[in-house]
C-alpha cells in the first residue's frame, strides 16, 4: 500500500485522472503487481455495484411534502395579494393593483403610478389606502395588515 | 443528460423561485428517485431516509431563490440533499445504522425492497442480498463526507467535479474521499466473495 499510484487507482478506473497521469498509471499497472491487484479489485468493486437491487422510493412521498409545503409560512406580500382579491372586481386587475402595492410597500417605488384603465385606476387608489394604512399606523406584522385588509374588505361591502 | 434537459430543469427551478408549484411537482417527479436513493445510503434506513427526502424536498422549495441558472440543477439540488444530511448528522438526530445484522438471511429486508429481475434467479437474489448488506456495513464505518461523495459518485453516477462542488470541497478531496470508500467496500466484498464460495457452489 505504501505505492506512490495506489491513491489514484479509483479515479483512474472511474475515467476521472488527467490524460497526461492516466497514462503514468496504465504504464504503472505493467510494473507494479500490487496496484495492479488492486486495480483489478476496484474495477470488480464498481461492477458489482451496478448489481445491487433499486432502491424503490416511497409513493407517499410527494403528498407529503407538498403537505409540508402548504404548512409554510406564507411570505406577506403572498398573503396581501390573496387578502385583495376579494376587494376588487377583475381578478387579474386586483393582481396588477396588488404589485403596484407591493411595489409601494418594497420602498422607494416608481415616481408616477402605473398607467391602468378607468377602473384599475379605482381599484389602485382603493389599495393605496392599505398602503397609507399601512405606513401611517406603522404596521409591521401580517396580522395587522391583515387586520386593515379586512378593513376595507367590510368598506366595500354594501 | 442532454441539454435540453438542463434547460428544462433550470427553467422548472426558476418557475419555483417564484413559487409556482406546478413546476416544483415536475422536478420533484423527476428527482424524487435519487433524492430518496441518497438519503436511505446515507442514513441505511427506510424510515429516516424517508424523512430526509421530505425534508429536502421542502428545503429545496424555500432555498429555490438562491439557485443561480449558470449552476447544473442536479449539483444544487444534490449541495441541499448533502448539507442537509451532514447537518443532521452533525447534530445527532440520525444515528447511521449500517449494519449487516438489521437484515438477517431468510427474512424480509426492513432497510431495502428489492426490485429487479433477480425472482427467477434465486442464486443471483441471494448474492444481491449479500452483496446488499457487506455495502451497507461499509457505508456504515464511513465518515458522512466519504458516504456522501461515495453515494453520489457510485449509485448517481455524478463527476468527481460535480460532488466537489455539491460538498463543498475540492476535487483532490472529492477524489480522495471516493478513493477510501470505494477501497473499504473493495475489501468487504473482498472477504465476501471468498467466504461465500463453498455456499455458492452448494447452490
Ligand atoms: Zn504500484
Amino acid at each position: 500500500m505504501s505505492c506512490g499510484f495506489e491513491e489514484d487507482l479509483t479515479a483512474y478506473v472511474d475515467g476521472e485522472l488527467p490524460p497526461a497521469r492516466r497514462e503514468e498509471v496504465t504504464a504503472h499497472l505493467d510494473t507494479c503487481a500490487g496496484c495492479r491487484s488492486t486495480h483489478a479489485l476496484l474495477r470488480n468493486t464498481v461492477a458489482r455495484l451496478a448489481e445491487l437491487p433499486a432502491y424503490e422510493p416511497s409513493s407517499a412521498t410527494r403528498r407529503a411534502v407538498m403537505a409540508k409545503l402548504d404548512a409554510l409560512p406564507v411570505p406577506w406580500w403572498e398573503r396581501l395579494r390573496k387578502w385583495l382579491r376579494p376587494v376588487v372586481l377583475v381578478p387579474s386587475l386586483g393582481l396588477a393593483a396588488a404589485v403596484g402595492v407591493a411595489l409601494l410597500l418594497a420602498g422607494p417605488g416608481p415616481d408616477a403610478p402605473p398607467e391602468l384603465e378607468d377602473p384599475a385606476v379605482m381599484e389602485l387608489a382603493a389599495n393605496l389606502e392599505v398602503a397609507e394604512d399601512y405606513e401611517v399606523l406603522g404596521l409591521d406584522s401580517a396580522e395587522d395588515l391583515e387586520v386593515v385588509a379586512n378593513l376595507h374588505e367590510l368598506e366595500a361591502t354594501p | 443528460m442532454s441539454a435540453v434537459d438542463l434547460d428544462s430543469d433550470a427553467q422548472a427551478m426558476l418557475k419555483v423561485a417564484a413559487g409556482d408549484r406546478q413546476a416544483f411537482a415536475w422536478l420533484f417527479d423527476r428527482y424524487h428517485a435519487s433524492v430518496a436513493r441518497f438519503a436511505f445510503r446515507f442514513v441505511g434506513d427506510r424510515e429516516r431516509a424517508e424523512e430526509l427526502t421530505q425534508d429536502i424536498f421542502v428545503k429545496l422549495y424555500r432555498h429555490a431563490g438562491a439557485y443561480k441558472p449558470t449552476a447544473r440543477f442536479k449539483t444544487f439540488l444534490f449541495r441541499v440533499a448533502t448539507n442537509h444530511c451532514l447537518n443532521e448528522v452533525r447534530r445527532g438526530e440520525y444515528r447511521v445504522s449500517h449494519t449487516s445484522s438489521e437484515t438477517p438471511e431468510g427474512e424480509e429486508t426492513g432497510a431495502v425492497e428489492m426490485a429487479g429481475p433477480e425472482g427467477d434467479r434465486p442464486d443471483q437474489a441471494l448474492a444481491g442480498r449479500e452483496l446488499e448488506q457487506v455495502v451497507g456495513a461499509a457505508l456504515g464505518d464511513m465518515s458522512a463526507r466519504e458516504r456522501a461523495a461515495f453515494t453520489m459518485c457510485r449509485f448517481e453516477g455524478m463527476a468527481y467535479r460535480d460532488i466537489a462542488e455539491a460538498l463543498e470541497a475540492s476535487e483532490a478531496a472529492v477524489k480522495s474521499l471516493i478513493h477510501r470508500a470505494t477501497l473499504a467496500v473493495a475489501r468487504r466484498i473482498e472477504e465476501l466473495q471468498a467466504g461465500t464460495a463453498p455456499a455458492r457452489s452448494r447452490a
